[in-house]
């Protein structure tokens, strides 16, 4: 989530410190911070922390309390207070209070539509949003500003019916159609929840999710209602993923977020309207059957201190909770903490511990060492017959590889492959040895093998099951036998790789060239290869002697060198040109060259 | 002439190698597990945004069956195991692995890769322990070179307190490309009491802490490694270097 440095401060009267310094509170108290970028945070707020931290006043929250920096004012901690509508204005009816356990109209009368002031303007923009007019601008500020979702519709496109004007909730009709503000007709299922004019009988947007063009604002809207609502996550988060439409409402309701927050989004939204498009708050209507009861999670110092390995006092316990606005009592050595009705998170004991653990510093807790244990640990079968098997064929020359389990046949295959390539799961593990056996058999010259050996030690899914085999690939062939189990007693201590750092290779193709040449007695063919070597250019990547003979007197020593470039295919002409310097200089030191 | 073993099988016989000496035994468990094993029992409903943490590759025409998408299924099935015969925590698990992500593949992003898992459940477990456990584990794999480390709030469902852990090498033996260079190593945290719940162990009693690291992660970082894809090429040109 996009926090503007600017639009924080909005909450704080003391001057905050720098963008970089913030995001070190968060990181190390709260959340990641995915990038900074002209005072602008990308905040990775956690699945935990969505009923509360999608918005500028939860981040604001959280440094209050890392930071020790006291609120200007806490907009969720003010006094709400909704005067019913006037008798026969606007009415509300919800079907089903589980799937929207609250909603309330706001009616105001008389806006002027119109650009926004160059602040709203300014803070939109500045975290990726589109302006679009005063209302939509202000029902969109105090989204990002404290979580709550909020839409408006023009009531001159409602119908009124006996002086009243009537907005409904209710499930979709099958194949009933919305016309979405993003332009695209919705065809929606029976499952998904619409908000519908119920004089008109028409859906004038998908509940939770986007309102729809039939009660657009337009710049000619005089009278708008304003949704302030709570949505059941579970069936937005399931209409926005089957209409493929995620935006930044369905994606906070998915969260699940407090239905006590709808009066505090309703406030602040009519509020701001008032002010930066005029107009005359007529009242609200409320439809909230089930209020929110207030929870409590008991827990004892010596509690978290188990927890988190900690010597902290009640002392320090109570100034996290303080720092946190987390009202607590004490029962005996209990904190009886009572979250906030934002804080939808905090429900046992464990989670109060996390609340003071990262507010005080996961730093502060010192290591602690494990206690030896008395019983030995077992040695795991498997993985004993792995080891051993793989000891085994490493010390015959053969080397380990992986292949991939996906493939193009199988038993048993992935339904939903983002790739769509290879679905299966392999039956064998042939396959892929041998594409990897055939893929290195080309590159033997290069490896400086005399013969690709390979094996792999991996899963099948065959005849029902799930089972562990080893394949073996070389010359004679491409062989796998369930994995031999072997009685284990102790681990083996088996040599770890001696690898300092991976040297990349070259995927361009390489050229091999053969030179053979006499040498007298007592010619060390190290001292050949040095003459090679530092006439071949940065191209030679291999040499070796590959073969030695002797006629008589004389000696044959033949080369086998490997040219290959970082950024090009080698021609021909490449080698030739190599080739040519290095017999030159083996013919001056006084080598025949065969 | 030796063959080479793979970089990932090496980092796995070391890691045994240090947890062994630590008291913990190497668990395993099945590629295809079970929604309730891979999710439900970890305290990740279904229809809960958490599950969109990761991208999860489905079974066709088995009902509520995936290829695992981390290796903590393990956890479960092992502390279920135990409790089944009988046998009472202490325990202390490591959990080598192949784990799955529905994803497109690049040079960091594998749809399969290897993920090595720990879990300790006593009950005198703390954070604390949890920090040295890891640290142990980070400074004896990195040997000579000095390991530093970090413990930041993070959330995964099946842990209660959540940890991103961070690490870096210091001092001059530290490879110069990453000296002094803070970089995201684990999860870690304490077990949510749901999941002791799940297999069975009394939540009141038991506490335990758990972290799972990627194991192509930690052979790329100590090696240099530049693409991901290699782990599973088959390609020797990279293997035999290890």
């Amino acid at each position: 989530m996009k926090i503007s440095h600017e639009w924080l401060q909005r909450y704080f009267e003391k001057e905050l410190p720098d963008a970089q310094a913030l995001a070190d509170a968060l990181t190390f108290h709260a959340f990641e911070i995915e990038s900074i970028e002209n005072d602008i945070l990308d905040v990775k707020v956690t699945a935990n922390r969505g009923h509360d931290c999608l918005c500028h006043r939860g981040i604001a929250k959280e440094l209050s309390a890392i930071l020790r920096l006291p609120m200007k004012s806490d907009p969720l901690r003010a006094v709400t207070n909704l005067e019913a509508s006037p008798l026969g204005s606007v009415g509300v009816s919800v079907d089903d209070s589980n799937l929207c356990p609250r909603y309330i109209a706001g009616y105001i009368k008389g806006v002027a539509v119109g650009p926004s002031p160059e602040w709203l303007r300014k803070h939109l923009e500045s975290i990726g949003q589109k302006s679009i007019n005063n209302v939509v601008d202000a029902t969109n500020f105090v989204m990002f500003s404290i979580g709550q979702p909020l839409h408006a519709f023009d009531v001159g496109k409602l119908e009124q019916k006996d002086g009243t004007y009537a907005i409904g909730v209710r499930k979709a009709r099958t194949g009933e159609q919305v016309h979405a503000l993003d332009g695209i007709k919705y065809e929606l299922a029976n499952s998904m929840l619409v908000i519908t004019d119920e004089n008109g009988k028409e859906p004038i947007g998908i509940a939770g999710v986007k309102g729809g063009m039939p009660a657009s604002i337009m710049t000619a809207t005089k009278d708008i209602i304003v949704e302030s609502a709570n949505f059941d996550g579970v069936s937005v988060r399931k209409t926005a993923q089957q209409l493929k439409l995620r935006t930044d409402a369905s994606s906070r309701f998915e969260q699940v977020i407090s239905a006590e927050l709808a009066a505090y989004g309703m406030h602040a939204v009519t509020d701001l309207i008032l002010e930066i498009a005029g107009g005359e708050l007529v009242g609200f209507a409320d439809a909230y059957p089930q209020v929110q009861q207030q929870k409590s999670v008991s827990v004892e110092a010596t509690q978290i201190n188990v927890i988190l390995g900690s010597q902290l006092s009640d002392a320090d316990i109570a100034d996290a909770l303080t720092r946190l606005d987390l009202p607590f009592t004490m029962m005996a050595d209990a904190f009886v903490v009572e979250p906030p009705f934002e804080r939808l998170d905090l429900l046992i004991p464990e989670d109060i511990a996390e609340e003071v653990g990262r507010i005080i510093g996961y730093d502060k807790i010192q290591p602690a060492a494990l206690a030896p244990l008395q019983k030995k640990p077992e040695v795991n079968k498997n993985f004993y017959a792995s080891e051993r098997m793989r000891e085994e064929y490493v010390a015959q020359g053969y080397s380990e590889v992986f292949t991939s389990v996906f493939a193009d046949t199988g038993e048993r295959v992935v339904a939903n492959k983002v790739d769509g390539v290879r679905p299966y799961l392999r039956t064998t593990l042939i396959d892929g040895l041998k594409d990897a056996l055939e893929r290195n058999d080309r590159n033997k010259d290069l490896l400086g093998l005399p013969e690709v050996r390979l094996f792999e030690i991996g899963i099948v899914w065959k005849g029902g099951k799930e089972m562990t085999v080893l394949g073996t690939a070389d010359k004679a062939g491409v062989r796998e036998e369930p994995l031999p189990a072997h009685k284990a007693h102790a681990y083996e201590a088996l040599p770890l790789s001696h690898a300092q750092r991976f040297h990349s290779f070259s995927r361009y193709p390489f050229i091999t060239r053969d030179i053979a040449l006499w040498v007298s007695q007592g010619t060390i063919e190290q001292d050949v290869l040095q003459v090679i070597r530092s006439n071949a250019g940065e191209l030679l990547v291999r040499s070796e002697k590959f073969d030695e003979f002797k006629k008589g007197e004389r000696t044959s020593f033949a080369f086998r060198l490997v040219f290959q470039s970082f950024d090009r295919t080698l021609t021909d002409l490449d080698a030739n040109e190599r080739m040519e310097s290095i017999s030159n200089a083996l013919k001056a030191k006084g080598f025949e060259i065969r | 002439m030796r063959g080479h073993t793979h970089p990932i099988s090496s980092l796995v016989r070391e890691a045994n190698g240090i947890f062994f000496n630590m008291g913990f035994t190497f668990a395993e468990g099945p590629l295809i597990e079970s929604e309730w094993y891979n999710f439900d029992s970890l305290n990740v409903p279904k229809d809960h945004p958490a599950r969109d943490m990761q991208d999860t590759f489905f079974i066709k025409d088995e009902k509520d069956m995936v290829l695992r998408t981390h290796t903590s299924p393990v956890q479960v099935r092992y502390m279920e195991e135990q409790m089944k015969k009988g046998i009472a925590p202490p325990y202390r698990v490591i959990v080598p692995g192949k784990v799955f992500r529905n994803e497109a593949t690049d040079m960091t992003h594998e749809a399969e890769f290897f993920q090595l898992e720990g879990l300790v459940v006593a009950e005198d477990t703390s954070l604390a322990q949890m920090k040295w456990t890891i640290n142990q584990f980070l400074e004896k794999l990195f040997d000579d070179i000095e390991v530093e480390t970090r413990f930041r709030p993070s959330f995964f469902p099946f842990v209660e307190p959540g940890n991103e852990v961070d690490m870096r090498l210091i001092g001059e033996k530290a490879p110069e490309k990453l000296r002094d260079k803070w970089v995201e190593m684990m999860g870690a945290g304490m077990v949510h009491p749901n999941v002791l719940k799940s297999a069975g162990v009394d939540s009141t009693k038991y506490r335990g802490f758990a972290f799972g690291m990627g194991l192509d992660r930690l052979a790329i970082l100590r090696w240099g490694i530049d693409d991901i894809r290699l782990m599973h090429s088959g390609d020797l040109r990279f293997i035999n270097q290890f």
